[in-house]
């Protein structure tokens, strides 16, 4: 048993020293994760969009347009940075990307509310852009109904209507809509929550790959096996330990940025996510681990880690809901170890529900560390015949 | 004077008839390779379709919420028909307790809980105002967009009939009392994606990206192959005829840019018809701004390459860029939420503006007046990326050739014994 140890120690060393000897080994494991880290949480770090440019063509050029005018400026999405002649000339900087959107204030709109005519205010948004589309309609509709209201009330109050009154028939039901559990968290914050882990996946899995399919494309793997005392159990573990250790301190140093510094709200224990984030680090190793031994020459191993890696943005339903995706892609999403762990995220960290409704997800990811044992003799085989390497003819 | 005259023509002259000689010796090179072949060929062509059936359904529809209706009238089962109805929410369940909803919510089961208060069916019939509560679940974007807008719309609607009744109660005609109700009338032009559909969203930035990332990757995996196989890892051969900077980076970018102006025609030509995304582009339109983003693109990869010492390390330390380039593009966050630091940042990768501008051609119709902006940076990119591409290779071709000087003082026996015993 001592020995066993001893043994890992050794291959754990040795890799320290490999990780020195080159420069891509720093890069992969410490300064672009954390450069990504520092750079999602930089870049999302605002709640909302604010001040979002839209345009106004106000055809009527009367107290009253003027005042809706206003009242659009005035909200905290949107500012009002052009007034523009024509319906023409607006939808043209729309397509040019220099605003949002537009509300067109027709010719007789005074008049025409004075008069009870119902003008109709046409309103034109970019929804080429999921968030910004999103919110520029919900802003729109939203001013515009006030404002429409707003002329009901005052008509009302010129004859003589109560408040009160005047309230529950201008709007008999309101809506007044809560966020389910965790009301002050921002959806940039969601955002940044699934977005570093779906980075950091990409890191471990081609690290995993690599500090692996060198030694075979070097040659370097019966050495490897040899201080292993021929060992594959010892020689993976020895190898892999020093990245399970950096990635976790890296993952942890990402929920640092998240519940500290960007004051997401975390309601549960440190235990459990220090317990979540090293299953996250093993099941990506594991899956690693799985790519490097069903394909030991490098050049291919890596093309699957990636394809798979990519995929996770997509798959891991952060984006596009997994449940209105087409059974057959449901079902791969579970492949996914980050979907897993988004889960436990989502239900355990940020609702604070007790651990029977994420237990499964835990479960989830455990199941994952089995994945490599179908390939182990297969990859020891490759470490031992070396047969899994291109011959190179040098100029 | 006359001389030097003479020997750039002859430069010239002999650079041209070297570049056939380049350029098949790029596509040699390209498609003898399998991982690359797999990088330019497989995944521009599988991605694109792989993501649009991911996406397939395109919309949320019908999500699953829970009513709690503390009401039981006739009025709160009329709302909780017009929601059902609408297309974005479904309820599942109605007539449960808050607890029992909450418990639903937690176990997945529903998406959103909407609260009929117990007055809700005396409010209407007293004319007073009455408050319904919607409870959304903002883990996804979707999900809380499709709760707001379906309760939004039936809150509104029913307000508005129980107004219009009330007014024709108090003697207004139908008219009169909808005019009062409704002093202004609204036309929401969404613009670009009309249904909102989610691919049409993702799917126009991901083709641009799949373009300029695949292009940087092969040429730096190419590039990382090229130094492993030369004796001594320099990235020009040591070639006996001495190789023009110029005609090298000329020579590898034509035959990048015929295969991707190939792959260009079905990734922004065929796959928008196919599936459906905007396609108001016209095809000059689109040549005007797609050839300076893949011409930009192939010599930001040239330059970048000769700091991809092994195959693997362009797949290592590019790839991972991807996913925070498609949010620098600004189809996520929008731009003018950036600060300046993103901004620059932003500017320095062609796929940013060629997104923005394919996403305005294609599915707004701009002009290429109206893409100006874009195709000019675009343009700028080009020469500014030629020239570092230029100076990279030019020290490369004259390190080769410094070397090879080195080398012939040396006997070529001792270079032999030297190269064998690994010096």
């Amino acid at each position: 048993m001592n020995s066993f140890i001893t043994r890992i120690r050794e291959v754990a060393k040795r890799e320290v020293d490999r990780m020195s000897s080159r420069g891509l080994y720093i890069l992969m494991v410490l300064i672009l994760p954390i450069l990504t880290i520092l750079f999602f949480s930089s870049l999302l770090k605002e709640g909302v969009p604010t001040k979002m440019p839209v345009a106004i063509v106000d055809l009527d050029q009367t107290a009253t347009s003027r005042k809706i005018a206003r009242a659009i400026d005035v909200t905290p999405l949107s500012k009002v940075t052009e007034y523009l002649q024509s319906e023409t000339e607006a939808m043209s900087e729309l397509r040019t990307g220099n605003i949002y959107g537009f509300v067109i204030l027709p010719k007789n709109l005074q008049t025409d509310i004075f008069e009870s005519n119902q003008p109709v205010v046409s309103y034109y948004y970019q929804n080429g852009f999921l968030i910004a589309g999103g919110l520029m309609q919900n802003d729109l509709t939203l001013i515009l109904n006030t404002l429409s209201a707003g002329i009901n009330i005052q008509k009302r109050e010129a004859m003589g209507q109560q408040e009160d009154y005047i309230m529950s028939q201008v709007q008999p039901i309101q809506l007044s809509t809560h966020q389910l559990f965790n009301p002050t968290a921002s959806y940039p914050a969601y955002i940044t929550t699934i977005i570093l882990p779906i980075m950091l996946q990409l890191f471990i899995l081609l690290m995993t790959v690599y500090s692996i399919g060198i030694e075979i494309k070097e040659r370097t793997s019966r050495e490897w096996l040899h201080l292993s005392d021929k060992s594959i159990v010892i020689a993976l573990t020895g190898k892999l330990l020093p990245y399970t250790i950096i990635f976790f301190l890296i993952m942890m140093f990402q929920n640092f940025m998240l519940y500290k510094v960007m004051q997401i709200p975390m309601h549960s224990s440190l235990g459990w996510l220090m317990l979540g984030s090293l299953m996250f680090v093993l099941a990506y190793q594991a899956i690693g681990l799985f790519c490097v031994g069903l394909l030991p020459m490098m050049r291919h191993s890596l093309n699957l880690a990636a394809f798979y890696g990519i995929l996770a943005l997509t798959l891991c339903g952060f984006s596009f809901p997994i449940e209105s995706m087409l059974p057959i892609f449901r079902y791969w999403a579970g492949g996914f170890p980050v979907r897993h762990y988004m889960h436990i995220f989502q239900s355990q960290i940020l609702a604070g529900f007790e651990l029977r409704y994420s237990i499964v997800s835990y479960l989830y990811l455990l199941i994952f560390l089995l994945v490599p044992l179908t390939i182990i003799r297969r990859l020891k085989s490759a470490l031992i015949y070396q047969n899994f390497i291109e011959n190179v003819h040098k100029t | 004077m006359k001389d030097s005259n003479l020997n750039i023509l002859i430069q010239i002259s002999d650079g041209l008839r070297s570049l056939p000689r380049i350029i098949m010796r790029e596509f040699q090179l390209i498609f003898s390779d399998v991982g690359v072949m797999i990088l330019i060929f497989a995944v521009p062509l599988i991605y694109p379709m792989l993501y649009s059936f991911i996406y397939y359904p395109e919309v949320v529809r019908e999500m699953p919420i829970a009513v709690v209706d503390m009401s039981h009238s006739s009025d709160s089962r009329q709302f909780i028909r017009n929601i059902d109805a609408t297309p974005d929410l479904k309820v599942t369940a109605s007539s449960v307790s808050m607890e029992e909803a909450i418990l639903m919510f937690r176990n997945r089961k529903i998406r959103g809980i909407v609260q009929i208060p117990e007055t809700f069916s005396s409010d209407i019939a007293l004319q007073r105002q009455t408050t319904i509560s919607a409870y959304a679940d903002m883990e996804f974007f979707l999900y809380y967009k499709a709760m707001l807008t379906g309760t939004s719309f039936v809150a509104l609607e029913t307000g508005n009939q129980i107004q219009i009744k009330n007014l024709m109660n108090s003697g207004l005609t139908g008219r009169q009392a909808e005019i009062t109700a409704r002093p202004l009338k609204f036309i929401d032009n969404a613009m670009a994606n009309q249904s909102g559909g989610f691919a049409s969203y993702g799917i126009p930035a991901a083709l641009i990206l799949i373009i300029q990332q695949t292009l940087i990757i092969a040429i730096g995996i190419l590039a990382g192959t090229t130094r492993e196989r030369h004796v001594f890892g320099t990235l020009v051969p040591l070639d006996r005829k001495r190789m023009g900077t110029f005609r090298l980076v000329a020579g590898k970018s034509t035959a990048y840019f015929t295969i991707y102006a190939l792959l260009s025609i079905y990734m922004l030509g065929m796959i928008p018809e196919w599936f459906g995304y905007g396609q108001s582009a016209g095809f000059i339109g689109l040549v005007a701004l797609i050839t300076p983003f893949i011409l930009s693109s192939i010599f930001l990869g040239l330059t970048l390459s000769v700091v991809f010492k092994n195959r693997e390390s362009a797949m290592m330390l590019y790839l991972f860029t991807s996913i925070p380039l498609l949010f620098l593009s600004g189809i996520i966050w929008p731009i003018s939420n950036f600060s300046t630091i993103w901004l620059l940042v932003r500017d320095i990768f062609p796929s940013s503006n060629a997104i923005f501008g394919y996403i305005k051609m294609n599915s707004l119709g701009a002009t290429i007046f109206e893409t100006r902006k874009e195709i000019l940076t675009l343009w700028v990119q080009t020469g500014f990326y030629f020239l570092t591409a230029c100076i990279t290779y030019g020290y490369q071709v004259n390190f080769s050739e410094h070397l090879r000087g080195e080398l012939s003082m040396h006997p070529f026996k001792e270079v032999r014994e030297r190269i064998v015993s690994g010096q």
